[in-house]
């Protein structure tokens, strides 16, 4: 028989053009983030497989030719992996992100909902709860220094209705906070890596969590907006109270928003940095060392160089990817069929947008 | 008529025409910029910035400069915070100032790293001899015989206290040794019911205890680190016996930023600092009627620290010449003679320190302690051992930490960051001697 001739397939030349269209458009944002983002990565994975002091013979310009770079292969890995003040940075930074990021989330999440109702002053409490997200994070951590001092607010406010304050004072108190409440009921010798977050940590995770509720806030309000009504009504008609609705009904379809806001909030929480410079520099004992603030101190502190510093800040990466991806398990909806996983949408809109600067979860 | 000019179709010859027309527009002022200042060579200086008062007395410095060298345009860009990191990474980028604020903890991190240019070459020219200086104080600034700074000021660390506060608890005269500093701090808590003396848990204070007791850091020959000693316990158990025994408090407990700010707002009574409390304490604190005295002999006999700051040039700045006229401008006996005389340091040249008293006689403990201040320098790596050590002071006054363990760390910090044999001030040096 004759060989069926194939038909020559055609795209849609209308579909063809909204691509290309969509491509240039594109095209703007996604170089800056190629070659600023992308490409600043893997410059720090290139250079942290090699040996590189900030301070050279001539500066380091150019980098790429620059001989006071030697290749170490793993060892700049190696010794990260063996030293102590990095584990203790991990430690610090992990409690950090297992207390900002729920308790953020459930107040965001009990906030909108409040904040959803028909009450008077609707509007003035959405923008009161959301005004902090907007402030300078400089400026907030300035001014929480002094609530936090000796003779601060925080303390004055403890006095007054008769409760002890720390000794030493909040941001200089490097016992974990968990070795302090079990030693009052007469603990001791609590593991290290049970001790919990520092009393100065803790301080700056309740600012904090204060400062980014409000983003977390107007996020599920928009998530709420979306929700059908006549569920609600059927569900009171069954006799269901506003608790059992919102457990049953409320969260369950909020479910990928709920996945958003941790993302954001593990991803930004991981990388904490402004908080830290300003408040405690690292901290008493070091309790408040962070990884990013870590990759600070050791590439431009006199620290161990760039290639150290690089070397923290690929495991950050790896460690955060990670944190990702186990999540996105839990949260995304397996039944529908995405063509663009949940995660690049959210990866994207962290980058290129300003609120998702890693500002929403700072 | 210029909407007639303009609306006119402009023919391609015209267009052509007006190419060079444009051209010469728009570069003519840079060209005329440059062909008038064509003699002057510029240096840009750079400094980290203090007091109103400071600035505006270190203007008119640089003015007088200005007038005294027209053919050098030296602009003035202070970096207004975190200057070592931002002085390092201009420095890594190429685009550094010419002439900059080097401290003697940083110095040798520079002076390794071939960051700071020779000046041993001008130096000779202008006849400027190291010996002018305190040696312990250019020595600072010294690796392998060469000279990378001048140093333009400094302060040792001295007793600042509260005269009435301490005439009232019955303290008729201020402490002179270790024993007397405890039964003063005694007797200002039972006077005041809260102690008095106000230490911060920083090693840029502790370590005049540390040396008092005859630790050290490097050994003599400086080949090994030796900071863990039955003499460093004895000064950090002194010390922070201070704050344990509830004699002295630090300035995080009182609400102050620093010991001096704790004095004026009188927050404590007795502190242990330089020069630089004064001006503040001027400001803040009129009326305070204060006494200086030297620190306390230690088991070990008399000790201080010396901090001071040199000027020095980039090892690749495009004007070596002009940017030693200003440093030894800033530094010659005229320019630091102005500058010492806010009363913010002491002249670094030996020189100068006559005039410098008798402006300033009731600080005379301050200058007699340079006879035995120790450099405060720690080598290569010294800054990144600061900052680590610190960390553990911290833990020791939180209660985290007991004594033996600081030093252990301090021990295993020291070897990990400091680099042995590479240059700076030898540990003994000290500035008047």
């Amino acid at each position: 028989m004759a060989v069926a001739a194939t038909p020559v397939r055609r795209r849609n030349p209308i579909v063809v053009e909204d691509e290309r269209a969509g491509w240039v458009f594109l095209a703007p944002a996604m170089s800056i983030f190629l070659v600023f983002i992308f490409g600043s990565i893997l410059f720090a994975f290139y250079l942290s497989f090699h040996n590189y002091a900030l301070l050279q013979k001539g500066g380091i310009w150019p980098v790429f030719t620059d001989p006071g770079k030697t290749w170490v292969g793993f060892d700049n890995y190696r010794a990260i992996f063996k030293s102590g003040d990095f584990w203790q940075a991990f430690r610090n930074t992990t409690w950090y992100a297992l207390g900002v990021v729920p308790a953020q989330t459930i107040t965001g999440l009990v906030l909108a909902v409040l904040a959803n109702r028909a009450i008077r002053g609707r509007t003035f409490f959405r923008t009161a709860f959301y005004f902090p997200s907007i402030s300078s994070s400089v400026v907030i951590s300035i001014i929480f220094l002094w609530m936090y001092s000796a003779r601060g607010f925080v303390n004055y406010a403890l006095k007054a209705f008769g409760f002890p304050t720390p000794r030493p004072v909040w941001l200089a108190n490097p016992k974990g906070v968990v070795d302090v409440l079990l030693g009052q009921v007469g603990i001791h010798n609590v593991p290290t890596w049970l001790e919990g977050p520092s009393v100065a940590m803790l301080s700056i995770m309740m600012l904090n969590v204060w400062t980014t509720t409000g983003t977390i806030m107007v996020i599920f309000l928009a998530g709420l907006q979306g929700l059908p009504g006549d569920v609600y009504e059927a569900a009171a008609m069954d006799g269901a109270n506003r608790f059992r609705q919102f457990k049953d009904i409320t969260v369950p379809l909020l479910k990928p928003i709920i996945g958003f806001v941790i993302t954001i909030g593990l991803i930004g929480t991981f990388q904490v940095f402004d908080q830290i410079y300003v408040m405690s520099e690292g901290g008493p004992q070091k309790t408040t060392t962070t990884i990013a603030y870590m990759v600070y101190v050791e590439g431009f502190r006199q620290g161990r160089g760039l290639g150290y510093a690089s070397a923290i800040a690929i495991i950050l990466l790896v460690v955060i990817m990670t944190l990702y991806l186990i999540q996105r398990r839990f949260t995304t909806e397996r039944d529908t069929d995405r063509k663009v996983p949940g995660g690049i949408r959210a990866w994207l809109t962290l980058h290129l947008t300003r609120g998702g600067q890693g500002q929403t979860a700072r | 008529m210029t909407e007639k000019f303009m609306n006119r179709r402009w023919s391609t010859r015209n267009r052509i025409r007006a190419i060079p027309l444009a051209a010469a527009a728009i570069a003519a002022p840079t060209i005329l910029r440059h062909s008038t200042l064509a003699q002057q060579v510029e240096i840009r200086l750079t400094g980290w910035t203090s007091s109103d008062a400071e600035q505006k007395l270190f203007e008119q410095i640089l003015d007088e400069f200005r007038a005294a060298n027209p053919d050098i345009k030296l602009t003035y860009e202070p970096i207004p915070s975190d200057y070592a990191t931002k002085l390092q990474t201009d420095i890594a980028a190429g685009s550094v100032a010419d002439v900059f604020y080097v401290d003697s903890l940083a110095a040798p991190d520079f002076m390794v790293n071939g960051a700071l240019l020779e000046l041993d070459s001008f130096m000779q020219k202008d006849s400027v001899n190291a010996a002018d200086f305190y040696p312990g104080l250019i020595q600072s600034f010294q690796m392998d015989g060469k000279t990378y700074g001048l140093p333009k000021d400094w302060s040792s660390l001295a007793m600042v206290y509260d005269k009435k506060a301490l005439t009232d608890a019955g303290v008729a005269n201020p402490p002179t040794n270790w024993d007397e500093l405890k039964a003063a701090g005694q007797a200002l808590k039972a006077k005041a019911g809260e102690p008095r003396i106000v230490i911060p848990p920083d090693i840029a204070r502790e370590f005049a205890f540390h040396y008092a007791a005859g630790a050290e850091v490097i050994s003599k020959d400086g080949s090994s680190i030796v900071i863990d000693s039955p003499e460093a316990a004895t000064a950090l158990d002194f010390y922070y016996g201070m704050y344990k025994d509830g004699i002295a408090t630090t300035p995080a407990d009182t609400g102050a930023g620093w010991p001096g700010d704790a004095l004026a707002k009188d927050f404590g009574d007795l502190v242990f600092e330089g020069n630089w409390v004064f001006p503040f304490l001027k400001e803040n604190a009129p009326d305070l009627d204060f006494g200086i005295s030297e620190m306390p002999d230690g088991p070990s006999g008399k000790a201080t620290l010396a901090f001071t700051v040199s000027f020095s040039a980039y090892a690749e700045t495009k004007q070596p010449d002009a940017a030693w006229t200003v440093i030894n401008y800033l530094t010659g006996a005229e320019g630091m003679g102005k500058w010492t005389s806010l009363g913010l340091a002491m002249p670094a040249r030996t020189g100068l320190s006559d005039a410098w008293l008798k402006q300033f006689p009731e600080r005379e403990p301050f200058l007699k302690s340079g006879e035995y201040a120790r450099g405060w320098q720690l080598g290569p790596g010294g800054q990144a051992f600061y900052n680590d050590a610190n960390g553990d002071l911290q833990g020791l006054f939180a209660g985290t930490l007991d004594v033996p363990t600081t030093l252990k760390n301090w021990q295993k910090e020291a070897e990990s960051r400091i680099k042995l044999g590479g240059g700076g001030a030898t540990p003994e040096a000290s500035p008047v001697s």
